[in-house]
């Protein structure tokens, strides 16, 4: 380590200065939102959004959680990520798992196919035909899981994975009597994890924090998951309202909806510290590949 | 000429042979892709058929046989005025999308570098990291609720605190698509630094300490090294993306901007006009138009960028 120049040192206080600055802006909003969500709504009225609020109140939060659709948001979201990234991860691994052995000849062929529409893409008119004319998807929960089942990306993700397993191993497990299936349940990956991990995690977050398929297809209220309940925060107010289960006018609009913000992002930041890792490895694996 | 046709005879029959061979031997590995690819086939190869909507005038009563109408969709739309708009907002919030992302996320990427202290570059990446983490509706009502909402938005007490009157945002569309600009770079900033950070981590140090033995300052190291050893990633990514220009980021404008249509005239991208055009209109036609119209420019875009990535890296190339 060499000696530090009075001019690096000034440099890195200026280094430090804009990482801290754009590192706030990142969370400010976020804090707001927390301590906006804990306001009473009469000092909002009066002050307007503050960092420390004149009167703290939890009369917010309790509305919140006595509205039903904030229950049937996050079982509706937290069903449609588990099944959806399960389904996905099984879907997608088996076919990278296919088409990384040697020996199979078409798998360049395959791959192509799921290249294609990657190139080409037929439009979202045809798309929403074949969805709500032929698969007639709307107002079910299949809407919000198969349409994003199969990402190309991801298949390739986990073909370029497996495909630095030694050929060796799966030969060995073969002539062991091991079959294909078992050779990828038992084998594959149990030594895959880390990219499996990861994988579903991604897959996991796409199908958390999706909307726009709900939008597209979804007109029952009970079957709106977390975000798109979130995205439609103004007509749920006014069904509550209407109910009068909070004595009518008195409903604190602008606090119920930055508490109802906060309630739909509260998993994730619980999950962040644990999970973010993971993360940075994905995309430093994604950015290897192109 | 009999010669010639029992030449190729066997060879045809050993070809499909080969093929029956193929699948005998192989057909567990196949039949482990065809989940992933029957999904994909119905999602995006059974849609293909359905652009015959586009020189239709389509009815649900005669769906896919719909009276032809020839290049009427296609003339309804290039001479409304949203042709125009949309292909200009969405081309225009793209390309600053590409530019302000690679340059910030660049330039975070080397200051994170520099800093010496490992346990401040975690700090900042984790904050940096966190936007990427949110649904665009949560972005969205983040920036159109808390940040420039009108009342008692942040942006408002900001302009306040400078003395100046405050701005009815969602009445004004100027602004909207830098704000839409900025949230992006907002959101994404975290996630690409990370992506030029392993860029700069897999640079030779050896490079590094020639160059501080050859009296080379940290700015000069910079520029000399760090730099050109990125720009292959940067132009590789920025070739990628070209791809992508005429597809609009409806999930995170659609958030933002919904359907305020004062805010349309820099807001309205090709995506969020089709959308609109479905959903609300139930204008079948001239959508599949516009979708294709879309989808041929992409192809070509698509087509050249990679043509281009290929002439000057074949690795990276996607196909």
């Amino acid at each position: 380590m060499h000696k530090r120049s009075p001019s690096e040192r000034i440099a890195q206080l200026f280094i430090h200065l804009i990482l801290f600055a754009f590192a706030v802006c990142c969370i400010y909003p976020f804090i707001v939102t927390f301590m906006v969500s804990l306001s009473s709504e009469k000092s909002i009225l009066f002050n307007g959004y503050q960092l420390i609020p004149e009167q703290f109140s939890t009369l917010a939060y309790r509305m919140v959680f006595q509205n039903q659709f904030i229950y049937t948001g996050y079982g509706v979201s937290i069903l449609v990520t588990v099944v959806g990234t399960l389904l996905s991860l099984f879907i997608c691994g088996m076919a990278g798992y296919a088409m990384s052995i040697q020996r199979v000849r078409y798998r360049n062929v395959v791959a192509m196919f799921f290249y294609l529409p990657m190139i080409f893409n037929a439009g979202t008119l045809p798309w929403y035909l074949v969805c709500t004319q032929f698969l007639h998807l709307q107002n079910t929960v299949w809407a919000l899981i198969v349409p994003l089942l199969v990402s190309p990306f991801n298949v390739f993700l986990m073909r370029n994975y497996f495909a630095t397993v030694p050929a060796s191993l799966v030969e060995s497990a073969e002539i062991d009597g091991c079959g294909v299936m078992k050779t990828f349940v038992k084998i594959i990956i149990p030594l895959s994890k880390p990219i499996i991990a990861t994988v579903a995690l991604f897959i996991g977050l796409m199908y958390w924090n999706d909307w726009s398929s709900a939008l597209w297809f979804i007109d029952n209220t009970h079957l709106y998951p977390l975000q798109y309940m979130l995205y439609r925060i103004k007509s749920i107010m006014d069904f509550v309202r209407q109910n009068g289960a909070m004595g009518g006018t008195d409903m604190p609009a602008a606090t119920f909806q930055v508490a109802t913000l906060f309630v739909t992002i509260g998993p994730i930041v619980l999950l962040y510290p644990f999970v973010q890792r993971y993360f940075v490895k994905g995309i430093m694996v994604g950015a290897v590949k192109g | 000429m009999k010669s010639i046709e029992t030449s190729v005879r066997p060879a045809a029959g050993k070809k499909r042979n080969a093929f029956m061979v193929e699948m005998k031997r192989n057909y567990p590995y196949y039949l482990m892709m065809v989940p992933a690819a029957l999904i994909m086939f119905v999602f995006s190869y059974l849609p293909m058929p359905g652009m015959i909507v586009a020189f239709q005038d389509f009815n649900f009563v005669d769906k896919f046989k719909s009276p032809f109408v020839g290049w009427d969709n296609f003339k309804f739309f290039f001479t409304s005025s949203y042709a125009y708009r949309t292909t200009f907002n969405t081309i225009f919030i793209n390309l600053n999308y590409l530019v302000w992302t690679t340059f910030v996320s660049v330039l975070f990427a080397i200051l994170l570098n520099e800093i010496r202290s490992k346990l401040a570059t975690k700090f900042y990446q984790n904050m940096m990291f966190l936007p990427y983490f949110f649904s665009a509706v949560v972005v969205g009502k983040l920036v159109t609720d808390i940040v420039f909402s009108d009342q008692n938005g942040i942006a408002n007490q900001i302009i306040h605190l400078f003395g100046h009157e405050p701005i009815v945002w969602s009445q004004v569309s100027g602004p909207w698509g830098w704000i839409i600009i900025g949230t992006h770079i907002w959101k994404t900033a975290g996630y690409s630094s990370i992506i030029y950070l392993a860029s700069i981590a897999g640079i030779d140090d050896h490079l590094y300490e020639a160059a501080s033995l050859d009296g080379a300052t940290r700015w000069q190291q910079i520029r000399t090294i760090t730099l050109p050893m990125l720009t292959p990633v940067i132009i590789i990514m920025t070739l990628l993306s070209i791809g992508g220009m005429l597809r609009g980021d409806f999930d995170t404008i659609y958030s933002i901007v919904g359907d305020n249509g004062l805010l349309f005239a820099h807001t309205d991208v090709i995506d969020t006009y089709i959308f609109r055009a479905i959903k609300q209109a139930a204008d079948f036609g001239p959508t599949a138009a516009v979708g294709l119209y879309q989808s041929v420019v992409g192809f070509i875009l698509v087509f050249g960028s990679n043509a281009l990535v290929k002439r000057y890296n074949k690795d990276s190339a996607l196909f």
